[in-house]
C-alpha cells in the first residue's frame, strides 16, 4: 500500500488539512557581512507536504542544520522565502523543536521541564498533571517526574526534549540530529520511539541527520544535500512499511539495506 | 488482609557491613577536619598568654587572654550597675549592627541585583555604567563616609547609606557577568517553546544567573561588614563598631579585642549560613 496520496495514520489531534505543511522558495543564506559573506545554503527548493516526514542528509557543514534553523524561524533567508502552514515562521509558534543537546533548564526537574514548556503553549494549569503525564508516556519516561535532569541518563534527557517539544502539539517537528551523541543501543531506542510518535499524530517532521542508516530508518522521503553551499542532490520518497511493524525486521530487511546503502553513496558523492 | 512478600534468596543477602579497615580513614579524616582549626586555636592561645605573661609590652598594648575574657563578661551583663557597654550589652550592640547592615546591605544587593540584570541585557547600558561602578569598587568605604556625613547627617543615614554603597558593586559586577554569560542555546530553547521576552528574563536569564549572583551577594555582606567599623566611626554607639571605636579612645584594649572577635564570629557565622543557602537554593551550580 502506497501512503504517499493518502493519510493512513490516526492523527490524535486535529490538525487543519494543510498546517505544517513546509514551503522553501529559492532559499539562500550567507553568514558574514561586507565581502566575506560565505554561503551555507542554496539556492534551494523544496516542498514538505503535510504529514511528511522528511530526513535532510548531508555531510559535517553541508549547512543541514542552517535548512533547520530557517524552517524553525531562528534565522532569516538571505534570499527567498520560507513558508510553514503558509506563513512566515515564528519560533515557538508554528514548530517544536529538538536540538543537538538536550537543552534543558537544569534548575528545574523533569518535571518542571515539561510544565513550562505546558505553560508557553498555553494549556491550562488545571489540565498540566494528565498531559505531563500523556507527554511521560509517550517517550518512556514515567515515573521520572521528581529526578533532577542532571541525574537521567543522556538518552533519557533526550526523550524528555522530546516530549517538551511535543507539549505544544505544533504541527510541524523539527529534530537537529538529536542522537548523534547517544551510543547506539539507545540510539536505535529513540529512533524507533520517534518512529511511532510521529506515526500515531501525523505530525509533520523534518530530521536532519549525517547517518544514512538512520535517514532510511525514520523518512518517508529523504534529501541528500551538497556540501557548501547545501543544494538538493538526491530527493528519494522511502516507501518502506510505517506503523506496526517490528523494527528488527525493518533493519535486517533487503530492501532497507538497499535503500541505506544507496543513501550513503549518494551522500558520499554529494560531498565529494 | 496483607500478603507477606516473599524475597528470593539473592534479595535477603544483606548489604555487607563496612569493614572498621575503610571505615578508618573516614573518622581519621573527620579527626583531623575538627581537630586541626581546635588545636591552632589552642596554641594561639598559649603563645598570646605567653606574650602577655613574658611582659614585653605594657598591658594597654597586650592585654592576656583573661583580661579580655573578663571584658567580654563584662560588657555582655550588668554588673555595678552598670549595664553592658555605654549602657547596652554586646549582644545589643552586635544586633544593632546587624540590624544595620540587614538594611544597608539589603538596598544595595537589591540595587546591585537590578542593575546588573539590566547591564546584562542591554549593551548600552553596561557600557554607560560600568566604568562607574568600577571607581565605586577601587574607593574605600572611608573615603565616601565624610561626604555622606557631610550630606545625611550623623544619625543612621550615613551609616546605611555607607554599607549600601560598599555592598551593592560585587552584586552588580556578578550579577552583570553571569546575565551576560547566560547560554544562548538555553535562551533559544525556551524561545523554541514559546516563551515571551518576559518568560525567558524570568524563567531563563534570573535562574541561570542566581548561582553567580549568590557569590556576589557573599561579596557584598563580606564587604559590608569589613565596612561596619568605619560606618560606624561617627556616633556609632550604641554598634558594635562604634563600641569598638569609643573603647580606642579610652585605650580599653580588652574591649577593642572583644568587639573584633564579636564581628569576626559573627561574621563566619553569617558567611557559613549563607554559603548554606547558597547550596540548597542553586543545586544545579556546575550542572547547566
Amino acid at each position: 500500500m502506497s501512503s504517499s496520496d493518502t493519510t493512513t495514520t490516526v492523527p490524535d489531534t486535529e490538525h487543519p488539512a494543510r498546517a505544517g505543511a513546509v514551503r522553501l522558495d529559492r532559499v539562500t543564506h550567507r553568514y558574514g557581512r561586507g565581502g566575506e559573506t560565505v554561503t551555507a545554503v542554496g539556492p534551494v527548493d523544496l516542498t514538505v507536504p503535510a504529514g511528511e516526514f522528511l530526513v535532510l542528509v548531508g555531510a559535517s557543514g553541508c549547512g543541514k542544520s542552517t535548512l533547520l534553523r530557517l524552517i524553525a524561524g531562528f534565522e532569516q533567508p538571505t534570499h527567498g522565502s520560507v513558508q510553514v502552514s503558509g506563513a512566515a515562521p515564528r519560533p515557538g509558534g508554528t514548530a517544536g523543536v529538538v536540538f543537538q543537546t538536550p537543552r534543558l533548564f537544569p534548575w528545574r526537574t523533569v518535571r518542571g521541564n515539561i510544565d513550562l514548556a505546558l505553560r508557553y503553549a498555553g494549556v491550562e494549569r488545571a489540565q498540566w498533571p494528565l498531559r505531563r503525564a500523556e507527554l511521560l508516556a509517550r517517550v518512556g519516561l514515567e515515573g521520572t517526574e521528581r529526578r533532577r535532569v542532571w541525574e537521567i541518563s543522556g538518552g533519557q534527557q533526550q526523550r524528555v526534549a522530546i516530549a517538551r517539544a511535543l507539549a505544544a502539539e505544533n504541527p510541524l517537528f523539527l529534530l537537529d540530529e538529536p542522537f548523534a551523541a547517544l551510543d547506539a543501543l539507545t540510539r536505535e531506542r529513540l529512533q524507533e520511539d520517534v518512529r511511532r510518535v510521529t506515526a500515531q499524530t501525523g505530525r509533520t517532521s523534518v530530521f536532519v541527520t549525517h547517518s544514512a542508516d538512520e535517514a532510511v530508518f525514520l523518512g518517508t522521503r529523504i534529501v541528500v544535500l551538497t556540501k557548501s553551499p547545501g543544494t538538493v542532490a538526491l530527493d528519494l520518497p522511502i516507501d518502506l512499511p510505517r506503523g506496526d511493524v517490528d523494527a528488527e525486521e525493518l533493519r535486517e530487511s533487503k530492501e532497507f539495506n538497499e535503500l541505506r546503502v544507496r543513501v550513503a553513496h549518494a551522500v558520499k558523492s554529494a560531498a565529494a | 488482609m496483607s500478603t507477606t512478600p516473599r524475597l528470593s534468596p539473592a534479595e535477603t543477602i544483606p548489604v555487607p557491613e563496612k569493614t572498621p579497615a575503610s571505615r578508618r580513614p573516614r573518622v581519621a579524616a573527620r579527626v583531623r577536619h575538627v581537630a586541626l582549626p581546635l588545636g591552632s586555636l589552642l596554641l594561639f592561645l598559649a603563645l598570646w598568654q605567653l606574650l602577655a605573661a613574658s611582659g614585653t609590652w605594657s598591658r594597654t598594648l597586650v592585654p592576656s587572654p583573661s583580661a579580655v575574657w573578663d571584658a567580654f563578661i563584662d560588657v555582655s551583663t550588668t554588673h555595678d550597675g552598670t549595664r553592658g557597654y555605654n549602657g547596652t550589652t554586646l549582644v545589643e550592640h552586635l544586633g544593632i549592627s546587624l540590624r544595620r547592615i540587614l538594611i544597608g546591605a539589603g538596598i544595595g544587593i537589591a540595587a546591585g541585583v537590578v542593575l546588573g540584570l539590566l547591564m546584562g541585557t542591554v549593551g548600552w547600558l553596561r557600557s554607560l555604567f560600568e566604568p562607574w561602578i568600577t571607581f565605586l569598587r577601587t574607593l574605600p568605604p572611608l573615603a565616601y563616609f565624610s561626604l555622606l556625613i557631610i550630606w545625611l547627617g550623623i544619625n543612621e543615614e550615613p551609616k546605611i547609606t555607607l554599607l549600601a554603597v560598599a555592598a551593592f558593586p560585587p552584586v552588580a559586577v556578578s550579577t552583570t557577568t553571569a546575565v551576560a554569560a547566560v547560554p544562548k542555546s538555553l535562551i533559544e530553547a525556551a524561545r523554541a517553546l514559546g516563551a515571551s521576552r518576559w518568560d525567558v528574563v524570568r524563567d531563563v536569564v534570573a535562574p541561570s544567573a542566581l548561582p553567580e549572583t549568590l557569590t556576589g551577594v557573599r561579596l557584598a555582606v563580606g564587604v559590608a561588614y569589613s565596612s561596619l567599623v568605619a560606618a560606624e566611626l561617627v556616633n556609632g554607639l550604641p554598634g558594635i563598631g562604634g563600641m569598638v571605636k569609643d573603647a580606642a579612645n579610652y585605650n580599653n584594649t580588652p574591649v577593642v579585642l572583644v568587639g573584633i572577635i564579636a564581628i569576626g564570629v559573627s561574621g563566619l557565622i553569617i558567611d557559613g549560613l549563607l554559603l548554606r543557602l547558597e547550596r540548597v537554593a542553586v543545586p544545579w551550580r556546575g550542572r547547566a
